[in-house]
């Protein structure tokens, strides 16, 4: 990719501002080349813990449905629908935010899990079908529940490595870059100029030289 | 324009850390155990973490060590530090990684293999900073 030099004028302050801004740039791009890498390392094991809570809470369903499919068999429709009714209370879930290299994913846990595991099983008339259903429902909705706080997670890492990408391919491939061939071009123009100072001294020396011998 | 983005990046690229660290005898004690991060956003602990860790530690070590714990990344050559003075996050990471983890000159290098695993296990106890 050919690199365009943009300087406004060529003098040795423009050059020492130059370096300076090549050496923070560079020092700016392994510190997004270190986020970058922290926050795919965080993406994979996220992708990881989805996949096997996917698996966790598919097997958690299977069994909870067939458990309440027995249950029904058991007791009836009516007298499920009663315990249910007997146990309506919403279980609180607590939203959090946590921190992972400046991105703010949440954090999503279950409240009064013992107050819920009361009401469900401690009505009268129950069995162990009933106690097992709920122990397998709850087992479920915590399950659902870590899906979605990993899955939320997995989008919003997502985004941000795509952003943190995207500023390192632009200091890779056209800030430092930029900045490289301004410096040559600045120390190769001044180096000319040097060299036609250099040259033009030469020349007046020997003029000098020329009349004083003319003089004599 | 690109310098001003990046200059706003860097600075808001350890906004996240905590304004003052708490320790794990005052987190396990709150109904919510929280810090207060330096954007003003609220970095939350999960309680099964504290409770792991307070099943490692003494009364005397739950008292000194502050929480979250920082992992500097791009301090120490090609990998990751954590800075210790009292010797308790080696204690933690040692039963973690079951391996024996030195501390030299109040810090604890971490190779990447051994980040994830402890990363795995302490999601909201540890924090990274960003360090060149």
């Amino acid at each position: 990719m050919s690199t365009k030099v943009q300087v406004t004028r060529p003098t040795k302050i423009e050059l020492a501002r130059l370096k300076r801004r090549l050496k923070l740039a560079m020092r700016i791009q392994k510190i997004v080349k270190d986020r970058l890498s922290i926050l795919i390392m965080e993406f994979l094991d996220t992708v990881k813990e989805c996949a096997s809570a996917k698996e966790k809470l598919l097997a958690n369903f299977r069994e909870t449905y067939k458990a309440l499919s027995i249950t029904t068999g058991y007791h009836g429709y009516a007298f499920l629908e009663r315990e249910l009714l007997a146990s309506d209370m919403a279980p609180k879930i607590c939203t959090a935010t946590r921190n992972v290299a400046g991105v703010r994913l949440p954090v999503f846990e279950m409240e009064g899990t013992d107050a819920f595991n009361v009401v469900m099983g401690n009505t009268p008339d129950t069995s162990s079908f009933i106690d097992n259903s709920t122990t397998l429902s709850r087992e479920s909705l915590k399950a659902v529940i870590g899906l979605a706080e990993l899955q939320n997670s997995l989008e919003l890492l997502g985004t941000e490595i795509n952003k943190v990408k995207r500023i390192n391919n632009a200091l890779e491939h056209i800030v430092i870059p930029g900045l490289d061939t301004t410096i040559k071009y600045l120390t190769m123009k001044f180096e000319e100029r040097d060299r036609e100072e250099i040259a033009r001294l030469k020349y007046v020396k020997m003029l000098i030289e020329k009349r004083e011998a003319y003089a004599y | 324009m690109f310098e001003t983005c990046l200059k706003n990046d860097l600075k808001t690229l350890n906004a996240h850390l905590p304004r003052k660290r708490k320790t794990l005898t005052e987190l396990l004690e709150e109904g919510h155990p929280h810090v207060e991060c330096g954007d003003g956003s609220t970095h939350f602990f999960k309680k099964k973490e504290l409770e792991y860790l307070s099943e490692i530690l003494n009364n005397t070590e739950k008292q000194m060590l502050l929480l979250p714990i920082i992992i500097e990344v791009g301090s120490a050559e090609g990998g990751m530090a954590v800075r210790s003075k009292t010797g308790v996050e080696a204690k933690i990471f040692s039963r973690i990684l079951e391996m024996p983890m030195t501390c030299t000159s109040d810090m604890i290098p971490i190779y990447r293999p051994q980040l994830q695993v402890l990363r795995n296990v302490l999601k909201t106890s540890t924090q990274y900073v960003f360090t060149t």
